[in-house]
């Protein structure tokens, strides 16, 4: 293909080679240089099974998931600037955010839905590697890490419902912890290890406050990189072992 | 796996006076040697351009829905003023549902524990490596799932109907210890609605998978009814109404 003199004087200056160290990607070696000297592409193969890339095989449910806690992070962090963590000062933090912070109560809306749309999302995932068959070997540990992703993502979810601190948020984080206070023996412990004390009350907020935003967050980033990393290493999706003409 | 390379039909005569000597020619742009044509595309540009499309088409679609419908924020939390009713999350009002139906612990504790204990032995349980990769293993795969999804869904909806009509917990006061009432009961009825079928395989002959699948689809159907059942049916005092008559203009999409 020909290229223009000022796309050609650019890629070839010494600011553009020093930030991409492979040619323009039209040929195999540096559309290969191009996933493999980036380290956001580097979690992608080089090449990658048509197979795999079937839109009804995956549904794309794993990547969803993963641009719903991107959006999530983008949102949460605005929403910190302004969310103080106080009994005081949480609900009026929220009504400020809503009502004279631009573009607040749209940045709170992405937050919410976002946040349901991802825990749909995971155990919409989970249903399709489970009736795909992909937590066969050798992907049997990645579908536990999967359960255990799940698992964070309901924790993350459940403690972000706390913070608007309203009638909604107090009193289904009272049921729902409730439900901790009913295991044998260690139950009210438990339940008060979560709350920080017997009433979910300040210490609830910082506690629930903490693990939504810093904790969870890091722990689902920490454990999505196991996940993806395994993918790969266990040569792509599932359905890259289906023999040609079968599937 | 096939193995037909693009050129054939050409014989490479071996040079007696050399050590080494062409075995056959792949065209192709990448190296191939000792693979048949793996059916790959480069990541770049394909797998990125469908990512980047995702991007722009999830977002879109959390912009538009944030357009249309505002997070709910409900008058500051008092702990002196109890909501009616108050509803864990929706993910967890499945939870709470079965909390009517049973001793809290077996519907809190025990029934949880066993569903994520039974999700991660998954892969240890059914470790064959048959049809990995395969919508539902295959069309008996495809029809245990259809099956048990409609067995569950009939199964579910008969139990809460059931319990909510005639309280085994009431009906057996007096009649019977509590722990008969909220732990035998409820507990035998479930354990045969999620065993029905696995005796059912297991008498055909069913493999690890076939049974696994069984499992999986009562669970997740289960919890499916149980979440509708808790989340749209459930009105003031967690009391069964129709969704279409609840009273004093709850509405459960408000509480989202």
């Amino acid at each position: 293909m020909a290229q223009s003199k000022l796309v050609k004087g650019l890629t070839h200056s010494r600011v553009w080679r020093s930030l991409f160290r492979h040619g323009w990607p039209d040929n195999p070696l540096d559309r290969s240089l191009t996933m493999t000297s980036n380290i956001f592409f580097h979690l992608h193969p080089v090449k990658v099974s048509r197979k795999s890339l079937r839109w009804q095989y995956s549904f794309g449910l794993g990547v969803v998931a993963t641009i719903l806690y991107g959006v999530l992070i983008f949102t949460g962090v605005l929403l910190m600037f302004y969310y103080v963590p106080s009994v005081e000062r949480a609900y009026p933090s929220m009504k400020e955010i809503q009502l004279s912070v631009p573009l607040g109560q749209f940045t709170r809306n992405m937050h919410r839905w976002a946040a349901h749309g991802m825990v749909l999302v995971v155990i919409l995932h989970m249903v399709r590697v489970f009736y795909t068959g992909a937590y066969k070997p050798p992907r049997q540990f990645n579908w536990v890490i999967g359960v255990i992703l799940l698992l964070f993502t309901l924790g993350a979810s459940f403690t972000g419902y706390l913070l608007p601190w309203d009638q909604l948020s107090f009193w289904a984080i009272t049921v729902g912890t409730n439900i901790a206070s009913y295991a044998p023996g260690a139950g009210p412990v438990m339940r008060e290890i979560l709350l920080g004390g017997t009433e979910v009350g300040q210490d609830t907020l910082i506690r629930f406050y903490t693990l939504h935003i810093a904790l969870l967050p890091l722990s689902l980033a920490l454990v999505v990189s196991l996940h993806l990393w395994r993918v790969r290493k266990d040569g792509g999706l599932a359905a890259t072992e289906v023999p040609d003409g079968e599937g | 796996m096939t193995n037909e390379l693009p050129v054939k039909d050409e014989v490479f005569p071996k040079d007696t006076s050399k050590s080494y000597a062409i075995v056959e020619m792949v065209r192709g742009d990448s190296p191939m040697v000792g693979k048949g044509p793996d059916d790959t595309v480069f990541s770049f540009p394909i797998v990125l351009l469908w990512e980047i499309l995702l991007l722009l088409g999830v977002t879109l679609a959390i912009f538009l829905f944030s357009l249309a419908k505002q997070a709910p924020l409900d008058a500051i939390a008092n702990p002196q003023i109890t909501t009616d009713p108050a509803k864990a999350p929706w993910y967890f009002v499945g939870l709470q549902e079965l909390l009517e139906h049973m001793h809290p612990t077996l519907a809190g504790i025990v029934i949880p524990g066993v569903l994520v204990g039974f999700l991660m032995s998954i892969p240890y349980l059914d470790n064959s490596r048959e049809f990995a990769g395969v919508w539902f293993s295959s069309k008996r795969g495809k029809r245990i799932v259809v099956w048990t999804a409609v067995y569950t869904v009939i199964a579910m909806v008969a139990f809460i109907a059931f319990d909510n009509a005639f309280s085994i917990r009431e009906t057996l006061r007096g009649v019977a210890p509590p722990w008969v009432a909220q732990w035998v009961i409820p507990g035998l009825i479930l354990a045969v609605i999620v065993l029905l079928p696995v005796v059912i395989l297991w008498r055909k002959k069913g493999s690890a998978r076939d049974i696994m699948i069984a499992l999986f689809t009562v669970m997740i159907v289960s919890a499916v009814v149980l979440t509708i059942s808790g989340f749209l049916f459930r009105g003031p005092g967690f009391e069964m109404y129709w969704p279409w008559q609840m009273p004093d203009g709850y509405n459960p999409w408000d509480e989202l």
